[in-house]
């Protein structure tokens, strides 16, 4: 096998670990156009993916809040946030659910013709669903755990009562009748219990941080009067201080999203369905997996199908190395940077992508 | 003065067994060697996990022959007592000694201490010293380590799952990039300048000199025949074909497999069966790379523990569940096998599968100071 030297040297560092963003704080006038690392963020949070060279050229010049009424409820946010609910409900490789009346649930939401109560509804109702979790044992514990957020130990009277109800026998089933394993879906989904799980694991999945008990209750009753609320209580998120605290922090970029970030940073596309899941899987796979973060994207960066630019065709390096900088990492490049890359591709033979193979494999760009 | 040191110090002055009575009774273990004496320098810990009966395994001997001959030569161990916490909660607590309810999908780790970061905390391991190779999928990289903030990830095992990383999609993608090119040395000293420049910033911490070793494996893994394995037991055996190479290969000290794939059962019986045949198999394959490397033939150790049993009954669809409360789901057989065990041994009496994590780190002299079970009575010579 030939040998890669280098590539180890950063395996050590935990992705991103240490990353300090002070001095990169979001702006606080709402009439400026959007930072570079917020965009860069709501991208990421919203679409799971960040923006293209010509979304960036355009969201660059919006305000956050027009980004945000841009983002939120779009297409692409849904089928993002519908990517999130299989990869929750661990419906994913052989579990993935291929059925037309599963695969529209995006657009559909889109088209404001669904709810996402009535969205998750359909998901656990599905063979997909049920194949993941065979058996009445593990059907209704996962119905309890995953739509109703129920500890099962703590309910096990219930669960022994959902059990019957699976094999279809009556019975009543966290407080309404039942007698079929659809019956055991639909009272959890309709259960108070699935509005404070489904909106604290969001929350949760959004600012990083647990919400306070006070806050929960007036969404859920928000939620419980109309779940087509669910866009607006998102953005009532991004506006609160635990978001605020999460851009400034910054938080690890999660492997589907970087399987998916690789191809729009360095190929300016999104990847196809079996580029990503391939890659997302098998970065899942490892309990640190910087490693093969690395080697995917050595490898994609050698593969010569990326279409870059050769060194002698861009005269202006540093407009160049600033505009990777914001775009890859949302923030300008020290002065110490702009120097040190620069006078490495001021080298004779320099090539771009040993600038853009040190910014993708750096601790920074697996933080968002 | 520590144990060893306490236990040496009686046994110098003849009050061995006296000494013993003022332990704790789960660290009694007086009359075995200590860890810095015994023979085993490596361990194969395979949790034969997906939910595997006894009627199936040691029950139906010709369907584990080398789980059998394991037994015959080691230690069988007939009333390993589970907890039906769910796969993912079940197998958890063979390498934590700890029974804590866990959500059957829950992808997150647990603030409890795993068998891993015992040993490495205590004993000085490297990151390469501990490996797990998995069948299950994303969740269970969290066996690798807990969030407790005394140990934690840096004294984790590295994780790899069979199934994911060997993907025939994610090997067809790498063959269409093709492999990495060889940079120049100039450009290997240009990348490492940019990365210490922004390593500046990022407060990065001192390389690792075992990562380069990884990626390797990694790469050279990647373009083996794993990912082309087939069978009702894929996944299982991709794990067990990581576990040989990575034993081979970086020869850990710990090396762990969870097996997933008898799970088949609730709705298909044979294939079930199958499975338990196939894995056995793998495992036969195992012992042998093993027993042909003059390194690990006499200092190597193999443990194998199911994390729960099955339903005692069929169910509708002639498949087996796993929630009937019954004693085959509850009670399961585990065989262990190594230079530091009683050989021809069986033992009746009732233990459990959170014994596990703390009888390996009295093996190799770690304190499982959260575990709650104790040490596998009988096992060692």
């Amino acid at each position: 096998m030939r040998r890669i030297p280098v590539l180890g040297l950063f395996f050590g560092v935990f992705l991103g670990a240490g990353v300090d963003y002070a001095g990169e704080k979001p702006q606080g006038d709402p009439q400026a156009p959007v930072d570079p690392r917020t965009l860069r963020a709501l991208a990421l949070d919203l679409l799971g993916r960040p923006p293209l060279e010509a979304e960036w050229q355009r969201w660059r010049t919006l305000t956050r809040a027009k980004l945000q009424d841009e983002l939120v409820g779009s297409p692409e946010f849904w089928t993002h946030w519908f990517e999130e609910q299989l990869y929750y409900f661990l419906l994913v490789n052989n579990f993935r659910p291929v059925q037309e009346r599963l695969v529209a649930i995006p657009r559909e939401l889109a088209e404001k013709r669904l709810d996402v109560r009535e969205a998750i509804h359909r998901v656990a109702l599905s063979s997909s669903f049920d194949q993941r979790n065979p058996g009445a044992d593990t059907f209704v514990t996962v119905v309890m755990e995953q739509l109703a957020g129920l500890e099962v130990t703590k309910n096990q009277r219930e669960l022994e009562i959902g059990k019957k109800v699976y094999d279809g026998a009556p019975g009543t089933f966290l407080g309404a009748p039942a007698q079929s394993q659809a019956d055991v879906v639909r009272n959890a989904v309709k259960s108070g219990f699935f509005a404070q799980h489904l909106l604290r694991r969001e929350y949760e999945r959004l600012a990083r941080s647990k919400p306070d008990a006070k806050d929960l209750a007036p969404w859920c009753v928000q939620f419980e009067k109309d779940p087509r609320c669910f866009p607006e209580l998102e953005r009532g998120w991004l506006e609160g201080p635990a978001y605020a605290a999460r851009l400034a922090q910054g938080a690890p970029l999660p492997n589907r999203s970087f399987a998916r970030a690789l191809y729009v940073d360095l190929a300016d596309r999104l990847p196809t369905f079996e580029e990503a899941e391939p890659m997302r899987e098998a970065l899942d796979s490892l309990a640190d997996s910087a490693p093969l973060r690395s080697i995917t994207a050595r490898l994609l960066i050698d593969s010569g199908k990326l279409a870059l630019p050769a060194r002698k065709d861009v005269s202006d390096v540093s407009g160049w190395l600033r505009t990777r900088f914001l775009r890859l990492l949302g923030r300008e490049p020290s002065e110490g940077e702009l120097g040190a890359f620069g006078k490495i591709l001021d080298e004779p033979g320099a090539r771009l992508e040993t600038v853009l193979y040190a910014l993708v494999s750096s601790p920074e760009y697996n933080r968002c | 003065m520590d144990r060893r040191a306490f236990l040496r110090t009686a046994a110098a002055t003849g009050g061995v067994l006296a000494a013993a009575r003022f332990l704790p009774a789960r660290a009694s273990a007086v009359l075995a060697p200590a860890a810095g004496e015994r023979k085993t320098k490596h361990l194969v810990l395979v949790a034969f996990a997906g939910g595997v009966r006894t009627r199936e395994t040691f029950g139906t001997p010709q369907n584990v022959p080398t789980l059998a001959a394991l037994a015959d030569e080691g230690v069988l161990y007939t009333r390993a007592r589970t907890s039906n916490l769910g796969h993912f909660g079940a197998a958890l607590a063979i390498f934590t000694g700890l029974a804590e309810q866990r959500g059957i999908r829950e992808n997150a780790r647990s603030n409890d201490v795993t068998l891993f970061e015992y040993l490495r905390k205590d004993l000085g391991w490297g990151p390469n010293d501990a490996w797990i190779a998995t069948s299950g999928g994303a969740q269970q990289v969290n066996y690798a380590y807990g969030l407790h903030p005394e140990y934690g990830a840096k004294y984790g095992a590295n994780t790899l799952d069979g199934e994911g990383i060997f993907n025939r999609e994610f090997k067809s993608l790498l063959e269409t990039w093709g492999r990495p090119r060889v940079w120049s040395e100039a450009e290997e000293r240009e990348l490492a300048s940019l990365r210490a420049c922004l390593a500046q910033r990022a407060g990065a911490t001192k390389p690792d000199p075992g990562a380069a070793q990884v990626e390797r494996f990694l790469l050279e893994e990647l373009t083996r025949g794993t990912a082309d394995l087939t069978g009702p037991n894929a996944s299982d055996a991709k794990a067990l074909r990581v576990a040989r190479n990575l034993l081979t290969l970086f020869r850990p000290k710990i090396t762990a497999v969870v097996l997933q794939d008898a799970d088949i059962a609730h709705g298909n019986y044979g294939g079930y069966v199958e499975v338990v045949r196939r894995n056995d198999a793998a495992i036969g394959e195992l012992w042998k790379a093993i027993k042909q490397d003059p390194e690990l033939a006499n200092s190597t150790a193999i443990m194998v523990v199911p994390e729960f049993g099955r339903d005692r009954d069929l169910n509708s669809r002639r498949g087996l569940d796993h929630g009937d409360g019954s004693e085959e789901l509850g009670y399961v057989t585990c065989a262990c096998w190594g230079p530091d065990f009683k050989k021809k041994s069986i033992v009746k009496e009732d233990v459990g599968v959170v014994d596990v994590t703390p009888t390996i780190c009295d093996l190799f002299g770690a304190k499982p100071r959260f575990a709650h079970g104790k040490r596998l009575p009988g096992l060692f010579a």
